[in-house]
């Protein structure tokens, strides 16, 4: 190596451009991992090598020990949102369309992201961590040593409950977020109930349900896949079950913004 | 011929961890694989078993399944023992076709009776000991009948008699299956117990080769540091290097 390449190497511009490339060459692995691991997750779902039993403890585990947790998130954010609009909106003149603004932003925004938010943080983080002590205490090589393929017994029961279970918990959510709004609004401003929710109704359209159920359908999915994938690759011993937790929840995060984000230029620009 | 292994390497990153290892092992035999931590011998059992990929070199096996027993058993902490010994049975297509849920059972109570285990089925890894988790790790790699067995490490971390219990039952499970086994370990007394024969590897090359008395005489330098646990020899600790 010449001296010019030396110096070179030990320059602050070559440190800081081969750490971002080191980044990048890091993210578009996991990436491109985790989309290999998506495509033999459906192979495996339309080959029809489903284990039912286990699907359905997954979706008890995804859907109802979630449910608490969801709930109270997306009803306070509805309290907070609703008490600092509600009585503004009244005063305004505008009391007439606190239900109609409260169900669309719960509908259309609140119920999912939120709910998206809460299911990483309790059973992302749960799968990742799962998956990744089996890795480092070598149970993932004791499945694939007994030929039994570790995406298919591992992967396809827990996405396939993140897209089952996903779409129900955000119904029941939101319902629970338009009446927290209602009661909050009532007890803010004073607004009747019939009031609120006769507005409600004017900003709910069939669209929005469908575009809610989907987009719990695809976080639902996305968040099982991403958690598990980051849990499949973990490295190490505690440290490394920690850093594949920690890499599934932001990776999760940063992948249901993004996809919120397609879907409401997809479905509403 | 069960096992045979043709110039191997394989290389991490920079480091070439095997480095042209060659050797034979027939059915009903035993091989131990022994050296120094590092040296390579865990990574030969996962290139055997599949779950590696070597970068050249040859590995040989006969038609049939290859078991593996872990370090730490690696049983799944979610299953019973029972469940944990079916777990191919239950998963495999080829196997849940061939088995009713009663055969299964049958099936499972045998293996355990012939670890010495039985009636320990609906227990939980975590409420067994060691010893006994290694021996449920035993009885779930021979359930699908293998044609060879590979031990990484049986007697690690487990106290004399425990062990001893293990190079019992190594002994017991190759007259049982006639299968073609692998031993990786450090301990003398496994290697003495169980082994037909011995090879030894240091930074990822075949120092080594012979039956266990040969190995005891010490007549090859490598021998002799490895069984008077010297730290005078040709042998040095990788992160020494």
């Amino acid at each position: 190596m010449s001296s010019l390449q030396k110096y070179y190497k030990q320059s602050a511009t070559y440190k800081i451009f081969s750490g971002m490339f080191s980044e990048l060459e890091k993210f578009l692995d996991t990436l491109g991992k985790i989309t290999l691991n998506a495509i033999e997750v459906y192979k495996w779902i339309f080959k029809g090598q489903i284990d039912w039993r286990e699907v359905i403890n997954q979706c008890s585990r995804f859907g109802v020990s979630s449910l608490p947790i969801t709930l109270s998130i997306v009803g306070m954010t509805s309290i907070i949102v609703a008490s600092q609009v509600a009585l503004e909106m009244v005063k305004q003149g505008g009391g007439n369309f606190v239900g109609l603004l409260m169900t669309m932003l719960i509908v259309r925004e609140v119920g999912v992201i939120m709910s998206g938010f809460a299911i990483i943080s309790m059973i992302g983080s749960s799968l990742a961590s799962e998956i990744a002590t089996m890795r480092v205490t070598e149970q993932i090589d004791a499945i694939s040593v007994l030929k039994v393929n570790p995406i298919r017994y591992l992967f396809v029961p827990r996405v396939l409950s993140g897209f089952i279970m996903m779409p129900p918990v955000v119904l029941i959510a939101s319902a629970v977020g338009v009446i927290a709004g209602a009661v909050t609004a009532h007890l803010t401003s004073g607004l009747g109930y019939r009031a609120f929710f006769d507005s409600a109704w004017l900003g709910i359209y069939m669209k929005d349900l469908f575009v809610s159920i989907l987009k719990a359908f695809t976080f639902g999915g996305v968040i099982a896949l991403i958690s598990c994938s980051c849990g499949y690759y973990a490295k190490g011993g505690a440290k490394g079950v920690g850093e594949a937790t920690t890499k599934a929840v932001v990776w999760s995060f940063v992948a249901i913004v993004i996809l919120d984000m397609f879907f409401a230029m997809v479905f509403f620009f | 011929m069960s096992i045979e292994v043709k110039n191997l390497i394989k290389t991490f990153g920079e480091r070439r961890v095997i480095d042209d290892v060659s050797f034979k092992v027939e059915d009903g035999e035993t091989l131990a694989i022994v050296g120094f931590s590092g040296s390579g011998k865990s990574t030969i059992l996962k290139l055997i078993c599949g779950l590696l990929t070597p970068d050249s070199g040859e590995i040989i096996t006969s038609k049939g399944d290859i078991a593996m027993v872990f370090q730490y058993s690696a049983l799944f902490d979610s299953l019973n023992v029972a469940d944990n010994i079916a777990f191919a049975l239950h998963e495999r297509k080829d196997l849940r076709k061939k088995y009713s849920e009663k055969e299964i059972r049958k099936i499972v109570s045998e293996k355990l009776e012939l670890v010495g285990l039985k009636g320990i089925e609906n227990k939980f890894p975590s409420e067994l000991s060691g010893g006994m988790q290694k021996r449920v790790s035993f009885a779930r790699a021979i359930v699908t009948e293998p044609n060879s067995i590979l031990y990484d490490e049986p007697t690690a971390g487990l106290d004399p008699i425990s062990s001893t219990l293990i190079e019992d039952y190594i002994v017991r499970l190759k007259d049982e299956t006639n299968a073609a086994s692998i031993v990786v370990t450090h301990q003398m007394s496994t290697i003495t117990r169980t082994a037909n024969h011995v090879i030894m590897l240091y930074d990822g090359k075949v120092v080594f080769e012979g039956t266990p008395q040969e190995m005891l005489r010490q007549e090859n330098e490598y021998t002799k540091q490895f069984v008077t646990a010297s730290l005078d020899g040709p042998m040095h600790m990788i992160s020494e290097n």
